[in-house]
Formats: structure tokens, sequence, C-alpha cells
């Protein structure tokens, strides 16, 4: 099952209808079954389920023992585990160059582990410096993972504002605008994922008759997949993101939001600022502030030339994490490269110009419009590594260039 | 008198690289020029330094964060020097 669907959209109708009408303790077995009725849908076979257990409670156990008593090099050592059982049972392609293809041929099959992965690095951690305080129970802690609103493509929440909510699930619409807001959101996203991502899906079935097979010989249809390949990734996912949260406010769960307006950034930082917000943060928050702080600490001189090092770092991962294909580390150091050229080039006006300099360069409407254009189509030429198949064509249509 | 805004307005001065900044408890990261993640760490790091403390990664989150202000820095700055 997946979120746009009729029983989704409606089941979550029906039970809000009476959800706060149950006393706390029976909200919250509501909410479990309704999480576990999904979760069952979604995993295939017995094995899928031994190994998402043993994923989760290890998370969980890890975290117990180190929030306890902190060890970085527990820590790390699981943490290093953790990454390499994701890489296996995502059957990274680069694997087969190092373990034997059998370990790839693996039947089991977790439909969210990407997200999974995420919060539990940000549980286990948080726990460490004791940020989640007082431990939770593994039954939270599974409500949290497994969460029907976040389980398949987020938004990453973060455990303690999932627990302010498990602890107190009260309504957050006061009133009837409110609760009708919501729901139109709902509808809005379904919307969204059905026609309006699904037009731009079509256009881009149609300049590319066969996926994987390059026929693309007319410049009108290149630029068709230019703009419609992004418009269908940005709206399927925006239309996704309004679907849950939306649906999970009529609960009272307030999901943080994934988006804002990213095709209006001035910059490629402002971009990641503003596109898979939850995703951008949780980056910067685990890969790029502890990289980039531990290696400042030691080299304070090197500062600039660490921040590029960890842009780099952070977005080539943050390719890798959205599959496990060449053309998603493509997809990450362009994005790197991006960033870090908006970061040199505000580098450069301050050096020359000074702080009032950046800050005229800010405020020009004129600079910002032309800012914006050039960073939307530098954002949609990274966007056709988003899948192989137009990651050829790019490449393609650059080299007959 | 604010307890150690002054301290944290000369730390802001350095990394900002502008001796104008006057920090009062409600400006928000919006009221800095350039004030981007690696501004943020840059910051962090700064302040780490000068009051010899250390943030926690959810902290450094929480003080980037929309509806985070300068008043909710000073308020875990005193947090954390009245714990060490």
């Amino acid at each position: 099952m997946t979120v746009c669907t009729f029983s989704f959209v409606f089941g979550a109708f029906f039970v809000a209808m009476f959800f706060f009408l149950l006393p706390v303790p029976l909200r919250r077995w509501i909410f479990t079954l309704a999480s576990a009725l999904f979760l069952w849908t979604l995993v295939p076979n017995l094995s899928s389920w031994a190994t998402l257990a043993a994923f989760l409670v290890s998370g969980w156990g890890v975290a117990y023992f180190v929030a306890r008593k902190p060890s970085k090099s527990l820590l790390t050592g699981y943490l290093a585990v953790l990454l390499a059982a994701f890489v296996v049972l995502k059957k990274y392609a680069i694997l087969r160059y190092f373990v034997a293809g059998r370990i790839l041929e693996h039947p089991i099959g977790i439909v969210g582990l990407s997200f999974m992965l995420f919060r539990q690095i940000h549980f286990t951690v948080d726990s460490m410096e004791g940020q989640i305080q007082p431990f939770p129970s593994l039954w939270v802690y599974l409500n949290y993972q497994l969460s029907l609103f976040t389980l398949l493509s987020g938004p990453i929440q973060r455990f303690n504002d999932f627990r302010a909510w498990w602890e107190d699930p009260r309504p957050v619409h006061q009133d009837r605008h409110g609760l009708l807001w919501a729901i139109l959101r709902v509808l809005v996203g379904v919307v969204l994922i059905s026609l309006v991502a699904g037009f731009c899906q079509k256009l881009v079935h149609r300049a590319l008759p066969s996926i994987g097979v390059l026929r693309m010989k007319d410049c009108f249809w290149v630029l068709v997949v230019f703009y419609a390949f992004p418009a269908y990734v940005f709206f399927n996912f925006l239309g996704y993101c309004e679907i849950v949260v939306g649906a999970a406010s009529l609960f009272g769960l307030k999901l943080p939001e994934n988006f804002n307006r990213p095709f209006f950034a001035r910059n490629m930082i402002d971009y990641w600022g503003r596109w898979h917000i939850t995703l951008s943060e949780w980056i910067r928050d685990y890969v790029f502030t502890p990289l980039y702080t531990a290696l400042v600490r030691r080299r304070p001189t090197h500062a600039q030339f660490f921040a590029m090092v960890c842009y780099f770092v952070a977005l080539f991962l943050a390719g890798v994490w959205h599959g496990a294909t060449l053309n998603f580390v493509a997809f990450g150091l362009l994005n790197a490269l991006g960033v870090a050229a908006a970061k040199l080039w505000e580098i450069q006006i301050l050096n020359t110009g000074g702080r009032g300099a950046l800050r005229r360069y800010l405020q020009s409407p004129r600079i910002g419009m032309l800012a914006t254009i050039a960073t939307f189509h530098f954002a949609c030429f990274t966007m056709m590594f988003f899948t192989p198949d137009l990651a050829l064509v790019a490449i393609a249509h650059l080299l007959r260039r | 008198m604010i307890p150690y805004r002054e301290e944290l307005q000369g730390v802001f001065r350095e990394v900002f690289g502008d001796d104008a900044i006057v920090l009062r408890p409600e400006m928000t990261s919006a009221d800095f020029d350039g004030w981007d993640s690696l501004q943020h760490v840059t910051l962090m790091i700064a302040i780490e330094t000068r009051f010899n403390i250390r943030f926690a990664t959810a902290e450094i989150s929480r003080l980037k964060t929309e509806g985070s202000t300068v008043g909710t820095m000073l308020e875990l700055l005193r947090a954390k020097l009245a714990d060490r």
C-alpha cells in the first residue's frame, strides 16, 4: 500500500473522526494498530520481518548502552556495521566488486529502510549525547520508527518531537477551519500525485518512447524532459508530503515540512535549504557538522578548504543514499559542485567588497532574479541524473553539442 | 544588562566580519547576511572555543531551526556555563 490510495486516505479520515473521542491509551493503541496494518502490507516475507526486527532492536539496544555509558568506539563500530548491513540490504551494485554475488541475491525487502537508517543514526547519536532523556522504552521507539505517516519516505521527524505527541496526543486543529485545511491538504496531495505529477511523467514517457534507449533527436523533446522530469519528481514528492503531513495533523501529530518553494532558491545552498528540508537538515547535522567540526578543530587555518571537502562528502553521500547506481554519484557530486560554487562566489564578494558588497548583492532584485533562474536550471540539470535512463540522455546530449 | 551578551556579540562580530553587529534577544538568522549552514557551524565552533564548552549535535541543530533566536542561544549558553 502507498499513501496515495483510497484505503490510506479514507482510512485516515475515518479513524481521525473518532480518534480524539477515545481515551489517550486507546489512541496510542489505535495508532500502533494502524501502523502495524500498514507495515503488514509492505513486508514481503519472514526473512524481511526478522531483518527488520534485528535492524531496529539493535539500534535501540546500542542507544540504551551509550546513553548509560557514552562510548564513541561502541557507537562508531555499531554505525559501521549498520551502514554495511544497509548497503547489503539495498543491494548496492558496487558490492559486486568486493563480495560474492550470492550475498546480494537475498530475498529481503524492507520498504522505507533508508529513512529508518536516518532515524536510527539520529536516535543513537542523540542518546549518547544526552539529548534523549528519559530514555524511551522499546515500544515507543518502535512506534516512532514504524509510524505509518513517516514510514515510507519521511519527512524525517526527530524522536523528541514524536515523543511529545506520543505522551500527549491532542488535537492541533482548534476549529473547523483548521480541520478543513488539513483535509484539503491531503486531497491536494492526491491531485498533485495523480494529476500533476502523472501528467509530467506522461510527458517524459512521450519523449522517451522506450525508457533506457536513446531516441532523442528533437531539441524540443530534450527541453520537455529537462523541465518535465524535475517537475514530476517535485510534484510527486510534494504530493506525498502533503498527504502525510495533512493526515498526521488530523491525529494531532505535527510533522516537519519538507519543501519551501525550492525552485525559487537563489543559489544551490539556498536550494538545499528548501528542497527535501528534513533530509538536508539531517545531512547537515549528522554528516557535515561533525566532519567539518572535527577537521577545523585540528587545523583552524584550513577552514575554507575543509568546508569544500565537507560539501562534497555530504552531498556525495546524499547522492548515493538516493540509489545504488552510478548516476546518483553524479547527482550528488553535481549538487556539491553547485553548493561549493555558491560558497566560493560569496567568499569572493566578501573578499573584494566586504560585508556591504554582500548585502547589496543579496538585496538587488535584478541579481536575485537572474540568480534564481540560473539556480533553477542548474537544479533541473542535476535532476537529469536522478534516474539512470535520463543520465544517459543528458550525457549523450552534452557530448553531441 | 543581559549576561554573556557582550561576549557573544564579540564572537558574532568576528565570525560575520561585521563590527556593527549589535545583538538583541529577538534577532534570528534572517537578521544576518549569509547565515547559512556553514556559517552556523563556524559560529558554533567559535562559541565553543570562546566559552570552552561543547554543544551536542541536537543543540547545534536546534539553534538553526526556524523560531530560534539570539535569546535562545543565550539561554542555552547560560545553561551550559551553569552546568560546567
